[in-house]
């Protein structure tokens, strides 16, 4: 049954989309590219969820997913997922700036900046590459993630890691790459300084893993789930995940080598050098985060490839200075995915599977807050126009937390979602 | 390119014991190999270049250089037309001929001349997938392999030739190879040139 609201909502998504693909139809499609100013694209996604399992960690609840169900009960959400407006384009001859604002549905800032950043790169002198890129962004961590809207491909819900990535590592920094032929392949290395990031790995430490495509904007909060008692007075419900609190300077460095053959391999290792003792007037802290990221992509023709992220890291947060040994938040997490895709004519078929880990050793955040889970993940992607396409995503996650019994819930849940994305870009 | 072959031919003036040679690059598996550039030495020695200078050109079309590889006598000039909605920042490293080109979208104006012998690698410093290269050659018989990798070349002294095969994927030294022909003093021999190359490198992933 659906409610009033949401049927509105389903209405005026439907409206919009068949508007939006009447428009960019075959016939048209070359003079809807055209007409539309060189340097911007839009990107406009109507979501229809089902959805079964617990409440989500955005509606006061443990659910791995943004949308939650009604426990037994299937829900139904239909939401004009994300409308995003993207400007990319010369600022120089050898300066590209990318600006990027969405609107979120369900965001406190429905209207936010997600990224803004140019990247400086000189004419090569030599074999090697050099460039420079300064602003607010996400470190190239992400192997799910592509093109100026940061958009998952051919999938609709990136990884665990990935989710995390798109909602608390993103920086206000500055980074330089070279890169250099060896071997008949090219090394990349790159190293980036950056602030405004110290309250990264709050909602993996409060809230755990998670599955879902919201990106963080510039401005706004991210809800947590209920905290335990011995919580609830030092940290409020929410994190701000773009925030300077400790002035320290983090870094972050990353190697990848792309092989002759179609394989390449990176590393990716980072550092907040938060201070877990520094906190604002409204109780955001500095989390102390470290992780490192490994991935791998191996492409075995032009139409498949397969992806695969691990990593492992650690947050603290929460110290007294007459007391420096105690932590009151000391999270160690794990998670690794392996995709693959398969693209047959237009259709893209993809699968992953996901493994997660949370693992608690502070004072205060206790054992019962620490969490393994895995997921599997199947996804659709038919591109219907240059502009268009449809991605039907299936996804079944299950996850152990005692914590849960802070809301009278078993520990062990698992949820189902099908989720039905028309993602218009023009 | 046979219009470049004939021109190169032509001007080469055609002693009277003059025979003609049929290369063809393969692989392995027999397969013919494009865009591999093969220059003759007759005797060893360069034979004279052309002394028409036709319109050399390099386009950048759909996010791509077209021709791939182009071959140009020293002294040539290229011309680099952008046919392109988006402007394209040529550039080449190479100590052969060092540059860098700022087209705006669809400008057609800027050629640059190459004065010395050698092989010259272009990039797009925007579009770090377009690559393309200029073979500046010294010798007047030079071509580019076609879709079936042949190159056919006409009135050639007769008489041992130095061939050189360059191709920008060829797994050899400076990814050139050399071998030795017999030119008849008349008629026509043909002259296979087994390669293996490399794979192409892949495209970069770039934000």
């Amino acid at each position: 049954m659906f409610s009033g609201v949401c049927r509105r909502r389903l209405a005026a998504a439907f409206a919009a989309a068949s508007l939006a693909l009447a428009c960019s139809g075959p016939a048209r499609a070359e003079r809807a590219r055209l007409d539309f100013p060189d340097n911007l694209t839009a990107v406009i996604d109507f979501r229809i969820v089902l959805t079964d399992g617990e409440r989500s960690w955005t509606d006061g609840g443990f659910g791995r997913s943004r949308f939650g169900g009604g426990g037994d009960d299937v829900r139904v959400h239909a939401v004009p997922a994300e409308a995003e407006l993207v400007w990319h384009g010369p600022i120089a001859w050898n300066v590209e700036g990318n600006v990027a604002v969405a609107y979120q549905d369900e965001q406190d800032q429905p209207v936010d900046l997600i990224e803004a950043f140019a990247t400086w790169r000189p004419v090569p002198r030599g074999p090697t590459r050099f460039s420079v890129r300064a602003g607010l962004y996400w470190p190239q961590v992400s192997l799910e993630h592509e093109g100026p809207a940061w958009q998952v491909a051919n999938m609709i819900t990136p990884s665990a890691i990935n989710s995390w990535i798109g909602e608390e590592v993103k920086v206000v920094g500055v980074e330089g790459s070279a890169a250099h032929p060896l071997a008949g392949g090219r090394l990349t290395g790159t190293l980036g300084l950056f602030g405004f990031n110290d309250t990264s790995g709050t909602l993996l430490a409060f809230r755990g893993w998670a599955l879902h495509d919201q990106k963080t904007g510039a401005f706004s909060r991210q809800k947590l789930p209920p905290l335990g008692p011995d919580m609830a007075g030092a940290q409020p419900p929410w994190t701000t995940p773009t925030l300077e609190v400790d002035r320290r300077i983090g870094f972050y460095g990353r190697l990848a080598y792309q092989f002759v053959a179609p394989v390449s391999l990176e590393a990716f290792y980072y550092d907040n050098r938060g201070d877990p003792a520094a906190f604002t007037d409204d109780l955001q802290w500095g989390w102390r985060t470290r992780f490192l990221n490994l991935g791998a992509r191996i492409d075995f023709s032009a139409r498949t490839r397969l992806l695969a992220q691990a990593m492992t890291g650690s947050t603290q947060m929460g110290r007294e200075e007459d007391e420096p040994d105690e932590i009151w938040v000391d999270t160690r997490f794990r998670s690794a995915f392996l995709r693959l895709t398969h693209e047959i004519g237009e259709v893209a078929l993809s699968g992953r599977v996901d493994l997660f880990e949370t693992r608690q050793r502070g004072e205060y955040v206790y054992a019962e807050d620490g969490e393994d889970g895995w997921s599997l993940t199947g996804a659709v992607d038919w591109r219907l126009t240059d502009q268009a396409r449809i991605i039907v995503e299936g996804m079944h996650v299950e996850s152990d937390r005692a914590a849960r019994s802070r809301l009278g819930i078993a520990p062990r849940q698992n949820q189902d979602l099908v989720q039905a994305s028309m993602r218009i870009t023009l | 390119m046979r219009a470049l072959v004939l021109a190169l031919a032509a001007v080469a003036a055609a002693p009277a014991a003059a025979g003609d040679l049929a290369v063809q690059v393969r692989t392995a598996n027999g397969a013919g190999v494009p865009n591999a550039v093969v220059t003759l030495y007759p005797r060893g020695r360069p034979a004279a270049l052309p002394a028409a200078r036709p319109a050399y050109q390099i386009a950048q079309r759909d996010l791509q250089f077209s021709p791939f590889v182009l071959v140009v006598p020293v002294g040539g000039e290229v011309s680099f037309p952008n046919f392109d909605d988006v402007r394209h920042h040529v550039y080449s490293f190479s100590p052969v001929r060092r540059f860098e080109l700022r087209l705006y979208a669809r400008e057609q104006t800027r050629s640059v001349r190459f004065d010395r012998p050698g092989i010259v690698p272009l990039g797009c410093n925007i579009h770090d997938n377009m690559i393309a290269f200029i073979d500046v050659v010294d010798t007047g018989f030079a071509a580019r392999t076609d879709a079936a990798g042949r190159a056919n070349f006409t009135a050639i002294p007769g008489g041992p030739v130095l061939v050189r095969v360059w191709h920008p994927w060829l797994r050899a030294p400076a990814n050139q190879l050399e071998l030795r022909a017999e030119v008849p003093d008349n008629g026509r021999v043909a002259q296979a040139v087994p390669v293996n190359l490399r794979p192409p490198p892949r495209p970069s992933r770039s934000y």
